[in-house]
């Protein structure tokens, strides 16, 4: 019964009669698309589609079903929606707060847990061998390289049951970003595993304590270059910019005054003079070590994980005074104290509530956070003095991230989903397990996989910009911006595309399995089958054509042998994870 | 960051040279006898024209992008004894010694740079390359403190903000945007992609595959994003194909190749306005990859790179070289036209945002600047497509004069490159800059900071004129600031032909 037509040698995306694909419609459609944005619009202009004309508004209102409701509050909190979890939501009423409650109070890793899942992702490292000996039977054979750094991120990612704080330390490490691909120390990977569990610890304190952790942390004084700043000399040496002005630009006030919406309310925010001000204030640290940490002179990588330190005469210890931040630090405070009083000062500027709350809801819920939404959480923020779990809870809970919208509403509550997250997605709904424990999925980031990998953005700027535009698209009519679509082009659709084709049914040859058994039951029922992978995946979002191919398409398989079920549940996994109308939450 | 390998080997100038340094042969020499296989292969009757010409009216536009602001001051230094001892005072630690620069000879008959009196400028010693593209070749010019202005600036101006400046100055992704599209972050159109629409245009005309008229080897920017002319994204090693249009692939099942392209590409008019964008973006990488997969399996030279090769900048360049050779014949399908007429190109290299190990890194990332640049000439020069393609260097700013230990922090103005056969190579075009003290200095708005003299509206003009744009309305919006600089521009006679 199998149903099988001859495709003709090397005409990869030439015509075929079934989909309009013929050679004429190729040159044509060619034409078309060069000729004007996304949809057809007039030639040299910018697509201008008014709110009314998106086909989204004309539909009303829907009430999920209280099934997809929780799948997709799973979609924006959480790293998947297995059954289970929307089963036992569903049961407690879809009473969200009680869910972040539970995720609130998850334990706190250490290095000496039992269970590996309840151990830092520096033990993890330590635990995959990182401190191997080399050929001098030392330490030192993974002290560069990149060892341990992907495998204990993603097993982290994959298996871990604290999912809202794991998604947090996502967001946080696309905002407060340290790379991999520019750690140049000994020991950089473990600097940067160190970074992911001082996010973990952090994550649900205050704004605060967070700016504070991170600007003392190895990872970012390497990254932006802190450490080792030292005093202007008298030969014109000067303080290290670097991190000044990335903190104010992106960690905390950005460029421009923003009101309580988030939206911009007219003037700049700092100028030269306050970025040479401030790296003079935060001169003077280095890491936490009796000599600079060095390849070949015996280094492990504990310094890795310990604040950074002050040295006292590196330390500019005359006044400063930040202008367009009215912030004066008096002469002979010290460098702890005028780091204290320079994170006080920028953290009480009216920006960092609204700047970072925007960027949290873009991460979770929305690329296009409505301003009411933005100022609800801004409050929140401010009232609880920056108390992240307030924030996090304001951000989800909030009526515009959780009620069924109509109009404009709907289209603007939604996002790309990010590579990183879809696998992760897949990846955690069918147990995707490493039988050797060396959880090989590597580093991801390359066009021809995923295009993002955690801890591998190719700048401090993340893998996409928070205001980035689409560019020759329908995209920005009403001045939407999709961040996401910032790595999303030509190259990375087909390398996703490619990946997960790859890997659908595991990659046993580096020791990855995965298990599909949840949803051999329903092979033989390829309505079934795609109803619930479109719950789980997407919460029932999408569209009833794109529903329709795909149960077609499964059907078209044949399903006697267990192996043939199998091969159904896949495809109808692949089918779904590459339509467009999943690739975009709501 | 740590692990770059050194630099191959840049193949030996082309024996093609001789001819056209040579001008009209002199007497007494006979023409080599591959002269003969030159006229064959010359798409023109005129063989001596034809040496690095393919005479079909071809060209193409090279952006090459360095990422994070390179450190122009240890790029283009100066060697003669005074200008050599200031900028060691004043660059401290990161100062290049006298001995290891490779100075520049300019031509004769080119004009004296104003500002340098008697003094000599070299290159960093990591780029012997370009030293010889400059004074041997004559095909590579430097543009001296070239940066985005508004209008000319004085340091009375910048200082009283007293002129108009341009936007979010200091800030990587702004100016990168700047750059590239003469407005801050957020910007859909790049002055590449106004060239490039222009450039589709003709393509159009001649019913070439017009969406790759502007083509990005890097990462999604404004650059070479036009407003008909999408930029089409290429990986660096070349297009790869889509598995899932291959029923071997998708369980011997067309209907599930079918379902696929259905799916990925769909065209349900409700569909969500990003699932449509992603749908757009999925319809072209499957048409135009398959054409170009198609045409570039013909090409043998320059060869395709199986894998990286440790310079991604080479690698980008040699898969641009390769659509570049394959451009007459990317017509539309069934058409016997002359192919592409102008392609605009996006390529970068990055790291150069050097606070710290400046003087560990900085000669790593210029090495793979220098290799890859020679080896697109010698990739053109087998294609003799040297006089029709000119590639330029930018980055995001310049920096500061002054070390802050072990880096350079954030500048404004800097020294570029333009490559390029019909680039008036070997010379310097613009002004030196006056620094004469770590904070003083008519060009010096502070720690040797550059104000530049130069505005990117001048090279944006000067090259997209070489494209042969002339529609005005397309040139007001790649030099939008030209009006408020004097009718000479400083890059006047830059390119010819």
């Amino acid at each position: 019964m199998e149903h099988q037509r001859e495709q003709s040698g090397g005409d990869l995306g030439e015509a075929h009669a079934s989909v309009a694909w013929s050679a004429a419609a190729v040159a044509a459609s060619v034409a078309t698309l060069s000729g004007c944005g996304g949809g057809g619009g007039d030639a040299g202009k910018a697509p201008t589609s008014a709110p009314t004309d998106d086909p989204q508004v004309l539909a009303g209102a829907t009430t999920l079903l209280p099934e997809e409701d929780a799948a997709r509050f799973l979609g924006q909190a959480a790293l998947s929606a297995p059954m289970a979890e929307v089963t036992r939501l569903v049961n407690a009423g879809l009473n969200y707060n009680a869910w972040l409650d539970e995720q609130f109070a998850k334990p706190a890793r250490t290095d000496t847990a039992s269970a590996l899942n309840g151990r830092t992702a520096y033990q993890l490292a330590l635990d995959q061998g990182v401190l191997a000996l080399d050929a001098s039977g030392q330490n030192y054979a993974h002290i560069g390289g990149d060892f341990g750094l992907d495998s204990a991120l993603w097993f982290r990612l994959i298996t871990a049951d604290d999912v809202l704080r794991q998604r947090i330390v996502l967001a946080l490490s696309e905002i407060f970003v340290v790379s991999q691909r520019n750690m140049p120390i000994p020991w950089g990977h473990m600097a940067c595993l160190a970074y992911w569990d001082l996010l973990e610890r952090h994550c649900f304190g205050t704004f605060r304590e967070l700016i504070e952790a991170i600007t003392l942390s190895p990872a970012m004084g390497t990254y932006l270059s802190l450490r080792g700043s030292k005093r202007a000399d008298a030969g014109g040496r000067r303080p290290d910019e670097n991190f000044a002005r990335e903190l104010l630009q992106l960690f905390t006030i950005g460029l421009v005054r923003l009101d309580d919406g988030g939206q911009p309310a007219g003037g700049e925010t700092y100028g030269i003079q306050d970025v040479t001000e401030l790296a003079r204030a935060l001169t003077g640290w280095d890491f936490d070590r009796p000599m600079p940490p060095s390849y070949t002179l015996g280094t492990l990588p504990d310094y890795t994980r310990r604040p950074m330190t002050l040295v006292a005469d590196r330390h500019d210890d005359d006044a400063k005074f930040l202008p367009s931040l009215n912030l004066s630090l008096p002469a002979g405070a010290g460098g702890a104290q005028d780091l204290r009083a320079a994170l006080d000062g920028i953290c009480a500027h009216p920006n960092v509530a609204p700047f970072f709350a925007r960027q949290l809801i873009q991460r979770l819920v929305s690329s296009n956070p409505e301003p009411v939404h933005v100022q609800r959480v801004t409050r929140v923020f401010r009232d609880t003095g920056g108390d992240l779990k307030a924030v996090i809870r304001a951000v989800l809970m909030d009526p515009l991230a959780r009620r069924s919208l109509s109009g404009t509403a709907s289209v603007r509550r939604s996002k790309l989903r990010e590579p990183m997250l879809r696998f992760v997605q897949w990846g955690r709904l069918v147990q995707l397990r490493s039988t050797d424990n060396r959880w090989s999925v590597g580093d991801l980031s390359a066009s021809d996989r995923l295009g993002q990998s955690p801890m591998r953005s190719p700048s401090v700027f993340n893998f996409f910009r928070p205001g980035y535009v689409p560019l020759n698209s329908g995209v920005s009519a009403d001045g939407f911006v999709a961040p996401e679509f910032q790595i999303t082009n030509e190259s990375t659709v087909i390398g996703y595309a490619n990946f997960m084709l790859s890997h659908i049914a595991g990659a046993p040859q580096q020791g990855l399995v995965v298990d599909y058994s949840e949803w051999l039951p329903l092979a033989t029922d390829p309505a079934k089958l795609v109803d619930r992978l479109n719950l789980q995946l997407t919460g029932r979002a999408l569209a009833a054509a794109s529903v329709d191919t795909i149960t077609r398409a499964v059907r078209s398989l044949p399903a006697t042998s267990a192996e043939q079920q199998l091969r159904r549940v896949q495809m109808a996994f692949y089918l779904m994870l590459v339509s467009p109308d999943y690739l975009v939450q709501r | 960051m740590s692990h770059i390998p050194p630099h191959s080997d840049a193949p030996q100038a082309s024996r093609r040279d001789f001819l056209r340094r040579g001008g009209a042969l002199s007497l007494g020499v006979t023409l080599p006898a591959w002269g003969m296989n030159l006229a064959a292969m010359a798409a023109s009757a005129d063989a001596a024209a034809a040496v690095s010409n393919t005479g079909d009216g071809y060209k193409a536009l090279v952006c090459i992008f360095l990422q994070g602001g390179n450190d122009h001051a240890n790029t283009v230094v100066p060697v003669d004894a005074t200008g050599h001892a200031l900028y060691a005072r004043l660059r401290g630690g990161l100062a290049t010694p006298r001995a290891q620069l490779l100075p520049l000879s300019p031509l004769t008959s080119a004009p004296a740079v104003a500002g340098l009196g008697t003094g000599q400028l070299a290159l960093s010693p990591a780029l012997p390359q370009l030293e010889r593209l400059f004074n041997t070749e004559r095909r590579l010019a430097v543009l001296l403190n070239i940066g985005p202005l508004r209008q000319p600036t004085t340091l009375a101006q910048f200082r009283a903000r007293s002129v108009a400046l341009p936007p979010k100055l200091f800030s990587h992704n702004d100016q990168q945007s700047v750059w590239q599209s003469h407005a801050a972050e957020g910007s859909t159109v790049g002055w590449g992609g106004v060239i490039g629409d222009q450039g589709l245009l003709l393509n159009r005309a001649a019913q070439a595959t017009e969406s790759l008229s502007c083509v990005n080897l890097a990462g999604n920017t404004v650059y070479p994003a036009g407003q008909r002319a999408g930029q089409f994204m290429v990986n660096a090693l070349g297009p790869d194909r889509l598995l899932a249009l291959q029923p071997a692939n998708m369980l011997g099942s067309q209907d599930c190749v079918d379902a696929f392209k259905a799916l990925v590409g769909t065209q349900e008019p409700a569909v969500h306005r990003l699932a449509k964008e992603h749908s757009a973006i999925m319809r072209r990488a499957m048409d135009t990859n398959a054409v170009l997969l198609d045409k570039l399996s013909a090409i043998t030279e320059p060869a395709e790179r199986a894998q990286p090769s440790g310079n991604p900048l080479a690698d980008q360049l040699r898969t641009a070289a390769r659509i570049m050779a394959a451009h007459r014949s990317l017509g539309a399908a069934g058409t016997a036209g002359a192919g592409l007429r102008r392609q605009v190109f996006f390529v970068s290299l990055g790291g150069f945002d050097l606070h710290d190990n400046l003087s560990g890194q900085h000669p790593l990332l210029l090495a793979q600047l220098d290799a890859a640049l020679a080896q697109l000439d010698a990739d053109l020069d087998v294609l003799q497509m040297r006089d029709q393609v000119t590639a330029f260097t930018a980055s995001d700013f310049g920096r500061t004069l002054s070390s802050n230990g072990d880096g350079s922090d954030h500048g404004w103005g800097a020294h570029h490159f333009v490559m390029g056969g019909a680039v008036q190579g070997g010379r310097f075009w613009g002004d030196w800059p006056e620094v004469t003290d770590h904070d003083s200095g008519a060009q010096n708005i502070g720690q040797g900071r550059l104000l530049p003299t130069m505005a990117v509206d001048h090279l944006a003009e000067a090259l997209a004129r070489w494209m042969g744009v002339t529609d005005a309305d397309a040139l007001s919006r790649i030099a939008p600031h030209r009006a408020a600089f004097a009718a000479n521009s400083p890059l006047t006679g830059l390119m010819s032909g």
